[in-house]
């Protein structure tokens, strides 16, 4: 039975599907590495689809479509960081008011310019081709896994290592995770704090948005409204699951994928309805999450990811004394 | 009233009108690039959110109804809030509230009065439980609850999804659909066809109970103090993850009788698709709405009023798309969440008309 | 002078010591209504070690973060080698050569020695970095210095006294050519401080200049060339050390005649209320905070228990009261076993509590004085009533501790975010006492309180002892264990390693065990 569902097929199909996901939590756990909470990543992801497809129809040009998404994705990476650096809003209301008002206003968009009622698309949006990769298809069971990918499942992999690297091998790496650590220590020393946090905000709305291009053109050819239907969260459980370390969270979300990829096989294999068989990613991100609190209780947490509710503003001000 | 708690309370109710002016106004830009006359377009919306024609054409009589489920939902965030939980779980435990209702609405046959009421006391606690794990996970685990309530709410949706389609899927038709409640199950309607009943006079009644609750009771007390300072609670020994998941189970409750009540009331089954949001505009009601139950009660009336508006008024009238309520609702949220854009502002507007703010123990 | 902001980290760290003079130095907090510097006039010879002294709230840490450009002060000049400067942000501070080692580490606790030390100014090829050369450069500081490191240790996991060690190179890998040091010796046992003293005598033999801010008097007569004296945000006056004495400078710092024994009558204890027997707490990370400890306090006396931060207070009190659970041993009240009895219970048999955080434990400042007052009651008889609380007797309660308390500007119906910590101080003091307790466990009670509140909280102390109540009283304060104490314990290392008569006890044997030596050894 195992052998039914996990075939090198699914696991090629998790590969893909993690992208998105992966993409979106490698952007994350860059931000939670400076100590910036980004729960906008859904948002920016589907910011990011919506941008590809109208980008690569307007340019006639897919890859310009995904690099129009990855810039806009950047671009609300920058609007988020202003608004939280000038005007000091709270980071979680802001995301999640970003977050409505790209899934409505996308919607308004598309309506609005294209006549369209829920999903869009076009004949002459072409999907981004796979790549083969020279010699990879020589190498037996690991490179039909590894070959034949769009630019973006690619890229993805680039950017776990390219932030691996960067935030461990450079200066500007250690300072971001000073910066997450002990922001005065930072700020003290002359570490530009509000320059790390733009740049951590910006590169996971590009990342975001690129995840959520592969959504759009990197497959099927077609946004539908709520497309991202919560990959970005994935991403941020993901970040999370994966000790906000690139090369762990691109791992983490592969589990999410591979999660997703069988519960697409499962519909084919079994007669559970399609409802009941995506519980299965869902569970997963349920359980790797009660993990990350188990082992947390275990070692100290370097993971300090403090949420506060909502506070009525009259009482805001009394923070001041508690310093 | 001392002159600092008058000026906490001016910027308490100001800065969420500022809000929502300047949300209209941003808003506006967009109508723009639609090419519509953005005066036209919050006349008619408006209009069919909030104006009333004759009584039986009256649109701010379906915003009361439409209201009444977010000032639950509204009530529920606020609850969680304030013992210290995040949560957005409202969504999901409002779905399992209404499939509570919709099933045993024709499943249990029960006089009038009776059968409602249980439904009722049924999908609470449904809720209630629904809210429960990702309360536990929170207090022992210190899993982030924002990112459970979250997944839960998929899993909740999922699982209406297939009982919709399968166990209790009415009709062969294309739209799965459950089997209408039995007359005995609805709550009444104070207008005919309008919906609006019973349902709201339950919201009114709420708002009430949780205002006692949150203030007036003893357990209202523990899990405010829990929320507000965990260590300080913690210290005169009030048991700080209880409180929190009293709150939590309190908020599922909500939520639950949430889903319930648009079922009884309006809805009387469920369909595919259902609900659509009124959860997370319950999360949103309750962050304009200062996290206070009266606050809530305003802004659902002003939420309800907007979406409704854009539906009918801006999407039948004119050709502007719906979804511009929604995009206005949460422009509304920014600007509330930026409010130290207000506070330099009328600190500015203060300077500048010579009053100056005088140096004391002052809230900034 | 070449900038020590280029990661140059060479061999060469000399650079003439530096004079500073600051002039007219004023700064208001509106938030807090507090005029912390008023006018102040400051200045320090090139090369000296020149203390500032000052009781909490003085002003002293503000001036100096004035100089080390963290505040911006609202008038007035500074000089630095007779050159006018203006200092906005530590950068500025740090180019002209003065830098500061706070009372909290400015360290990243995940990063390495060499990783901390070099923290902004790392060097780097292309971008990279690479460790070799970094440790390669922090060792040779260490040794320039002569304050051996290890430059691949991790900096969390370092002993507090080293830490502060990476912090002081810190600053000498930029060049400081005046250090200033806020409360160097708060985290050090005795013997670590008199290293530090010499770390402080060899810097300013090589022409450092060193600035550090204390209130512990002994110190400066040990270590300074001159004192500057701080009251109330005014400076009062500076002398040179050789020429002043403890005593004159306690009265410059507090304005009259300080008695460092409160006059109180000898104590009569009565049967024990509060017994500890062999507990041990275990900390999270592992290290036993609390080992084998037993202690007694009886009614009608006031057991001190002195010790440096950091040997097992917290915990100790912790676990007391109920905030934490113990690992080992048995904790009785009147005889009555307590040991697993959550903090209600425990407050209920009549414990009461004053802990060290008053902001964020003892009381919740969002919310009114009502609120606050109840919080270790609420669940009495007279306090809920089928499941409500009853907001006459409440009222009532909070009546009595504003008017037994002298509670000032406590308004009902307002949070008491707006109260001043002696005033919030004796908000939790008239809560704790107003249950009638028989045992009182007081930690730091007086810590950031201005001269006339820690009397008033001594006086509280001594009054309740008076009429029979066993006040445990864990401080970090020496002055206090002494004026307060009948009996002193001294807390070292999670264990209680020696009893002292409070009246036959010198302050000079209480240090030799804080700090882990044994009494007989010296002859």
């Amino acid at each position: 039975m195992i052998g039914e569902i996990l075939t090198l097929a699914v696991l090629r199909s998790g590969i893909r599907l993690a992208t998105p996901i992966a993409l979106a939590a490698i952007g994350g756990a860059l931000c939670n590495r400076a100590g910036v909470l980004n729960f906008a990543l859904e948002g920016m992801m589907l910011f990011g689809a919506f941008s590809a497809i109208v980008g690569a129809f307007w340019t006639g040009n897919t890859y310009l479509g995904v690099l129009i998404a990855a810039v806009s994705g950047g671009m609300i990476g920058l609007v988020f960081a202003f608004l939280y650096l000038r005007y000091r809003v709270d980071l979680i209301i802001m995301a999640l008011a970003i977050n409505l008002f790209i899934a409505e206003m996308t919607v308004y968009f598309l309506r609005t310019f294209f006549g369209a009622f829920g999903s869009w698309s076009d004949p002459s949006i072409r999907q981004l081709p796979d790549i083969a990769i020279p010699g990879l298809s020589r190498i037996p069971v690991v490179g039909t896994l590894l070959n034949g990918h769009n630019i973006i499942v690619y890229l993805s992999w680039a950017a776990a290592l390219g932030a691996f690297i960067v935030l461990y091998r450079t200066k500007f790496g250690r300072h971001i995770r000073a910066v997450g650590e002990n922001q005065s220590a930072a700020e003290t020393v002359g570490i530009s704090v509000p320059a790390v946090k733009v740049f951590v905000l910006v590169i996971s709305g590009a990342l975001a948005a690129l995840g959520g291009a592969f959504l759009s053109v990197g497959h099927l050819t077609l946004f539908t409204r709520d497309m991202s239907n919560g990959r970005g969260w994935l991403g941020v459980t993901a970040a999370l699951f994966g000790l906000n370390h690139p090369i762990f969270v691109l791992f983490a979300g592969l589990f999410f994928g591979t999660a997703d990829a069988v519960a697409v096989r499962l519909q084919t294999v079994t007669t559970i309805p399609p409802s009941l068989v995506q519980f299965l990613p869902n569970i997963a991100a349920i359980v790797a999450l009660v993990l990350v609190g188990l082992s947390g209780r275990l070692k100290r947490g370097t993971l300090r990811m403090r949420t506060r509710p909502p506070q009525p503003l009259a009482g805001a001000a009394v923070a001041q004394k508690e310093q | 009233m001392t002159p600092r708690r008058q000026r906490q309370l001016l910027d308490a109710a100001l800065i969420p009108l500022l809000a929502i002016l300047s949300g209209l106004v941003l808003a506006s830009i967009f109508v723009l690039l639609a090419k519509n006359s953005p005066l036209v377009a919050y006349r008619e919306l408006f209009r069919a959110g909030f104006g009333c024609t004759a009584l039986a054409r009256c649109g701010f009589l379906t915003t009361l109804e439409r209201a009444t489920p977010l000032i639950f939902t509204g009530l529920s965030a606020v609850v969680a809030f304030r013992s210290g939980m995040f949560s957005i779980g409202q969504e999901g435990q409002f779905v399992l509230g209404a499939m509570v209702a919709a099933w045993l609405g024709y499943a249990i046959p029960l006089p009038p009065v009776v059968h409602p009421a249980l439904i009722l006391v049924l999908a609470m606690a449904v809720g209630a439980a629904y809210a429960y794990v990702p309360a536990v996970l929170k207090v022992r685990l210190n899993v982030n609850e924002i990112i459970t309530t979250i997944i839960f709410n998929s899993i909740a949706i999922l699982f209406m999804t297939y009982l919709v389609n399968f166990p209790l899927r009415a009709t062969r038709g294309s739209t799965a659909v459950t089997r209408p409640i039995d007359a005995t199950a609805q709550l009444p309607e104070f207008l005919p066809g309008s919906h609006w009943g019973v349902g709201f006079v339950l919201a009114i009644l709420a708002v009430v109970l949780v205002w006692i609750y949150l203030w007036r009771s003893v357990t209202g007390y523990e899990q405010r103090m829990a929320g507000q300072a965990p260590g300080f609670a913690r210290y005169g020994g009030i048991r700080g993850g209880r409180a929190a998941i009293r709150g939590m189970l309190v908020s599922g409750a909500l939520a639950g009788a949430a889903g319930a009540i648009e079922v009884l009331g309006v809805h009387h089954q469920v369909l595919q698709g259902f609900s659509v949001g009124l959860g997370f505009d319950g999360v949103l009601v309750a962050i304009l709405g200062q996290v206070h139950p009266v606050g809530v009660l305003l802004v659902s009336v002003l939420f309800a009023g907007i979406r409704l508006g854009a539906q009918i008024g801006l999407q039948i009238t004119t050709n502007i798309p719906r979804e511009l309520g929604g995009g206005i609702l949460a422009l509304i949220i920014l600007f509330v969440s930026a409010r130290s854009l207000y506070t330099d502002l009328l600190a500015w507007v203060a300077r500048v008309t010579g009053r100056q703010r005088a140096p004391g123990k002052e809230a900034a | 002078m070449t900038s020590p902001i280029d990661g140059r980290g060479g061999m060469d760290h000399q650079g003439p010591p530096l004079a500073v003079e600051m002039s007219g130095i004023t700064k208001y907090f509106p938030s807090s209504d507090v005029l912390a510097n008023d006018h102040v006039d400051f200045a320090v010879a090139a090369g000296e070690v020149h203390a500032l002294v000052g009781e909490n709230g003085a002003g002293k840490t503000t001036l100096m973060n004035i100089l080390f450009g963290l505040v911006a002060p609202d008038s007035g000049s500074i000089r630095v080698d007779g050159r006018p400067v203006r200092i906005h942000h530590p950068d500025d501070a740090i180019r002209l050569g003065i830098d500061m080692v706070h009372q909290h580490f400015k360290l990243v606790p995940s990063f390495t020695v060499a990783e901390n030390i070099l923290l902004g100014i790392e060097p780097t090829r292309a971008g990279f970095v690479r460790a070799a050369d970094e440790n390669a450069r922090v060792r040779a500081l260490a040794d320039e210095f002569g304050l051996p490191v290890d430059p691949t240790a991790r900096v969390g996991d370092l002993p507090v006294s080293l830490q502060q060690r990476v912090e002081i190179l810190k600053a000498l890998q930029r060049d400081a050519r005046l250090l200033i040091l806020d409360e160097p010796t708060a985290v050090l046992t005795p013997q670590e401080s008199q290293e530090l003293f010499g770390v402080i005598r060899a810097l300013a033999a090589r022409g450092r200049t060193v600035i550090f801010i204390t209130h512990k008097l002994v110190e400066v007569i040990e270590v300074a060339h001159h004192v500057s004296v701080m009251r109330r945000g005014r400076m009062v006056g500076t002398k040179p050390v050789a020429e002043t004495n403890v005593r004159e400078l306690a009265r410059m710092m507090v304005g009259r005649e300080v008695l460092f024994r409160v006059n109180k009558p000898p104590a009569r204890p009565g049967r024990p209320v509060l017994e500890v027997d062999r507990l041990t707490v275990t900390r999270q990370d592992g290290v036993q905070a609390v080992a084998d400890l037993s202690l007694t306090v009886r009614a009608g006396e006031i057991v001190g228990v002195a010790g440096v931060s950091g040997n097992g207070q917290t915990e100790l009190v912790d676990a007391v009261t109920g905030m934490r659970p113990a690992d080992s041993g048995t904790i009785r009240l009147l005889g009555q076993p307590i040991t697993h009895l959550p903090v209600w219970d425990r407050r209920a048999s009549g414990m009461a509590h004053i802990p060290e955080d008053r902001l964020t434990v003892g009381l919740n400042l969002q919310t009114t004085l009502d609120e606050n007052v109840v919080v270790s009651r609420y669940r009495e008889p007279q306090f809920s009533r089928a499941g409500l609380l009853v907001r006459e007797k409440i009222a009532a309660l909070a009546e009595w501790v504003v008017s037994r308390f002298s509670v000032a500007a406590a308004r009902p119906g307002e949070d008491i975010a707006t109260l001043s910590g002696g005033n919030l101080q004796k908000v939790v003091l008239g809560r704790e006492l107003s249950g009638e307790p028989t045992c009182i466990v007081a930690n730091q009670p007086t810590r950031g309180l201005d001269v006339g509140s820690i009397e008033f909280v001594h006086q509280t102390l001594i009054d309740a002892r008076d009429r029979g109540v066993a006040v445990l009283l864990v401080s970090v304060e020496l002055d206090e264990i002494l004026a307060l104490a009948d009996r002193i314990l001294v807390l070292f290392r999670g264990r209680i390693v020696g009893e002292l008569d409070a009246a036959t006890a010198t302050e000079e044997d209480v240090g030799i065990l804080m700090a882990g030596g044994t009494l007989e050894a010296v002859s």
